[in-house]
């Protein structure tokens, strides 16, 4: 077995899956690991739509598409977003990056996951903590699929609206009220096409933690 | 008292308390902010232009502007709105002193959903305000898809916006301040 801290070092979002579905142990034992997440009072408010069907999943792909792309064409066109991605001295390659961004293709690829989980937060169970306790229930999920050697991605994009938001809901039959049910991501996984390469750069401890009071960073 | 500056009041604690939840993220989820009184006025247009100013005028007769100048660019995509006297700019000032920049534009939200309503287009993105507080004026810049397939479709917005310089000195939504001076 991996040491733990094995599986949360080499885990990546993936983007591109194989077609194989995903067995029904596997995708089973993901959602036992979202439900045993640390949550507010025990009030376990998150909610799991597993959605396998192509046409549904074209669905949330082209929201995905729409929601990501309508916000980076417009950083895009105020000539924001080549900013942003100035670090790639490569022109082609820059260029080439910037178009997967702004045409939204970024943010699609769930069309092509085998399963895609909704997760939602119901906002009547009396929880404070619902949109903390849902981003725990994911990162629970998203290490389960890596330790099984599943991909996975979290994407909020399509529900980042509040108009997409409720266009999300109604693809899946989601009650609509603002009172009702929280949208809060979902989870693409499948079986990894690619092999990304890994880690990402990483801000280093010694930038991130301070002791015993803000801002010093000499260990007492 | 003073109604207005009081409405301002809680507009901004409201958004400054929205931003400390959500950091960034808290722009997207504003826009059906003042489209309340807007869907309760008779606003008319076949096009862009014509909801525009139909929306115009109700906002300025009932004094929440004295005036919007617009300018569609010519893909349809982007939306320019040059807002003048608007009644929510002093809640702005409120906001940006808390070092938050301008998210949350009632204005603007009414227009789009005019248009969502009435034109029934695919989607929208409010991207950029401009506070002019010695003008006092706005300068508001939006997306305006008409449908998913305009989604992608880029062009330079500013190659001959006479705000360009202006809008360097403002907040951006994807960019910290310094990278916005390069």
């Amino acid at each position: 077995m991996k040491e733990f801290l094995d599986v949360l070092t080499s885990r990546k979002s993936i983007r591109r899956y194989k077609t194989d579905p995903i067995p029904d142990e596997m995708l089973d034992k993901i959602l036992e690991a979202a439900r045993w997440a640390p949550t507010g009072e025990n009030y376990q408010p998150w909610r799991f739509i597993v959605v396998r069907d192509q046409e549904t999943r074209n669905k949330i792909a082209d929201l995905s598409r729409q929601g990501s792309g309508s916000r980076m064409t417009a950083w895009y066109c105020l000539g924001e977003l080549q900013q942003r991605f100035e670090g790639i001295e490569d022109p082609e390659k820059r260029a080439s990056v910037l178009e997967f961004m702004y045409s939204g293709r970024v943010s699609e690829f769930c069309k092509n996951a085998p399963v895609v989980i909704a997760v939602i937060g119901d906002l009547q169970v009396g929880s404070v903590d619902v949109p903390y306790d849902l981003c725990a229930a994911i990162e629970n999920m998203t290490l389960q699929a890596h330790s099984m050697g599943l991909g996975s991605c979290w994407v909020h994009g399509p529900v980042a609206s509040t108009r997409d938001a409720i266009r999300f809901k109604k693809i899946l039959g989601i009650p609509t009220g603002m009172g009702d049910y929280k949208v809060i991501s979902f989870l693409a996984v499948g079986i990894p096409l690619e092999q990304r390469k890994h880690p990402r750069p990483k801000l280093p401890l010694e930038d991130l933690v301070y002791w015993e009071r803000f801002g010093n960073k000499e260990r007492i | 008292m003073d109604k207005i500056k009081y409405c301002n009041e809680l507009l901004s604690r409201l958004e400054t308390l929205a931003y400390h939840e959500l950091s960034g993220m808290i722009h997207w989820k504003c826009e059906f902010v003042g489209v309340d009184f807007i869907r309760a006025k008779k606003i008319e247009g076949d096009n862009v232009d014509e909801i525009v100013q139909s929306c115009t005028k109700a906002m300025a007769e009932e004094g929440l502007v004295s005036d919007i100048k617009h300018k569609v660019g010519p893909d349809g995509v982007m939306l320019k709105l040059t807002v003048k006297d608007c009644v929510h700019q002093p809640k702005e000032a409120m906001t940006q002193a808390a070092g938050i920049g301008p998210y949350l534009c009632p204005i603007a939200n009414m227009v789009l959903d005019q248009i969502h309503e009435q034109l029934n287009y695919t989607t929208s993105y409010l991207t950029k305000l401009g506070i002019d507080h010695d003008n006092k004026r706005c300068l508001v810049y939006m997306a305006l898809y008409e449908t998913g397939d305009k989604v992608g479709q880029v062009s330079d917005w500013l190659a001959d916006d006479e705000d360009k310089e202006f809008l360097k000195s403002q907040f951006s939504q994807i960019l910290a301040a310094e990278d916005r001076k390069k």
